[in-house]
């Protein structure tokens, strides 16, 4: 097997990681919900909506509990986290990979996709 | 009334037929939503969301069996990534009334895939252009009906990246993953075997939600109670729908495919029209 196809199926499994880790916790999620509130209404709550400056500066804020009280909210959104990040971290392994093959060409393509999403993540 | 069980429920047979159509879920659950009384911008922020995790869901085994041209899909990326985030950027600007036409007109694209007859006479093009050469895009994979190692050339390299750039921008702004008109652009402009793209449509699919998200992740329309319960369900009705795929006749697709878009145009039109 070539690098070229190792590094398929490394892509393949980070996604199917990152999705399957995800699921579970939205999951763990939603009956945390039920057990803290007992109903499972969708509720219009501010609190229940993602917010706050940036993606970055959500996840560091997720990861210190702060605003986040709930349990259920917290998992909710560490899903959403993960399942954001999955993708994320599939160009940065391309980046890597394509720096590691000496692809100028590709280090660039990847890069480009790469820094754009950061700046969009990082900026409102 | 809709709760989180329900929409868990919905959001299963969705999935189901949206990687059965080949539509996607998202296109489905989209006016769905907004049927059952979502406001439309946050059923399309949660749908972009969700399409996350059923295009990386089966985008996984696809390049793991080496059938995706990742270098196709790094390219056409970088298009639909800007093309995600402006479309984002404008549904969060523009008044919902829009958002209903667009999402209809859109969904007249999707009659140019199924129009044409399942072609099985795919033949690679002989003459490569400068680009495409230049970024070495052509490809090789082994198709397991045909028994034996496909290789194939790729062609109109710019003019395939602006058909993305619509592409992503459409995906951005209606929460879909628009696959059936990546599919097109990738085989009638860059010429992609069949086979290799709608595997690539559906890994660049996951990237391209991506770009849209990062624009819809503070725009405080992510609700976190419609947004689980949809992950879930279209995910694992998703992974379900692919497994049957092969078994159903092209004839029954075909039937299912145009009951289920000339309802959903239909339902998008009306909500447009009646709020006026």
């Amino acid at each position: 097997m070539n690098s070229g196809d190792r590094f398929d199926r490394a892509i393949g499994y980070v996604l199917i990681t990152g999705v399957v880790i995800s699921l579970l916790v939205e999951a763990i999620g939603i009956l945390l919900y039920y057990l803290s509130y007992r109903h499972f209404n969708i509720s219009e709550e501010r609190a229940l909506f993602i917010h706050g400056r940036n993606f970055f500066d959500f996840v560091i804020e997720l990861l210190h509990g702060g605003t986040m009280g709930k349990k259920a909210v917290f998992l909710m959104s560490l899903g959403v986290v993960i399942l954001v990040l999955t993708p994320y971290v599939r160009v940065l392994m391309s980046v890597l990979y394509f720096a590691w093959e000496k692809n100028t060409k590709y280090i660039l393509i990847t890069l480009f996709v790469l820094v754009l999403l950061t700046i969009s993540l990082a900026v409102q | 009334m809709l709760n989180m069980v329900s929409l868990f429920l919905i959001s299963i047979p969705v999935g189901f037929l949206g990687a059965l159509t080949g539509l996607g879920g998202a296109s489905i659950l989209v006016p769905l939503l907004v049927l059952l009384g979502i406001p439309v911008k946050e059923a399309i922020a949660s749908c972009m969301v969700a399409i996350i995790a059923t295009s990386s869901g089966s985008a996984s085994s696809y390049a793991r069996k080496g059938i995706t041209n990742v270098k196709v899909a790094f390219y056409l990326e970088m298009f639909t990534t800007v093309g995600a985030i402006m479309g984002a950027t404008i549904t969060t600007l523009i008044a919902p009334v829009y958002l209903y036409f667009f999402f209809a007109g859109f969904l007249l694209t999707s009659f140019l895939k199924s129009g044409e007859e399942v072609k099985d006479d795919w033949a690679t093009p002989e003459y490569q252009d400068k680009l495409s050469r230049w970024l070495d895009l052509h490809g090789s994979y082994f198709d397991e009906a045909k028994r034996n190692l496909i290789e194939y050339k790729v062609q109109s390299a710019l003019l395939g990246g602006l058909g993305m750039l619509i592409a992503g921008l459409a995906a951005g702004m209606l929460g879909i993953g628009a696959g059936a008109f990546k599919v097109t652009v990738q085989e009638s402009i860059l010429k992609l075997p069949p086979k290799v793209s709608s595997t690539t449509s559906n890994f660049i699919i996951g990237m391209t939600a991506l770009a849209g998200t990062s624009v819809y992740f503070f725009s405080g329309l992510l609700n976190l109670t419609l947004m689980a319960p949809m992950v879930v369900g279209t995910t694992l009705g998703a992974v379900a729908g692919g497994r049957v795929l092969n078994k159903l006749g092209n004839r029954t697709l075909r039937i299912l495919f145009y009951a289920i878009v000339v309802f959903l145009i239909a339902q998008m039109l009306y909500k447009g029209v009646t709020s006026i």
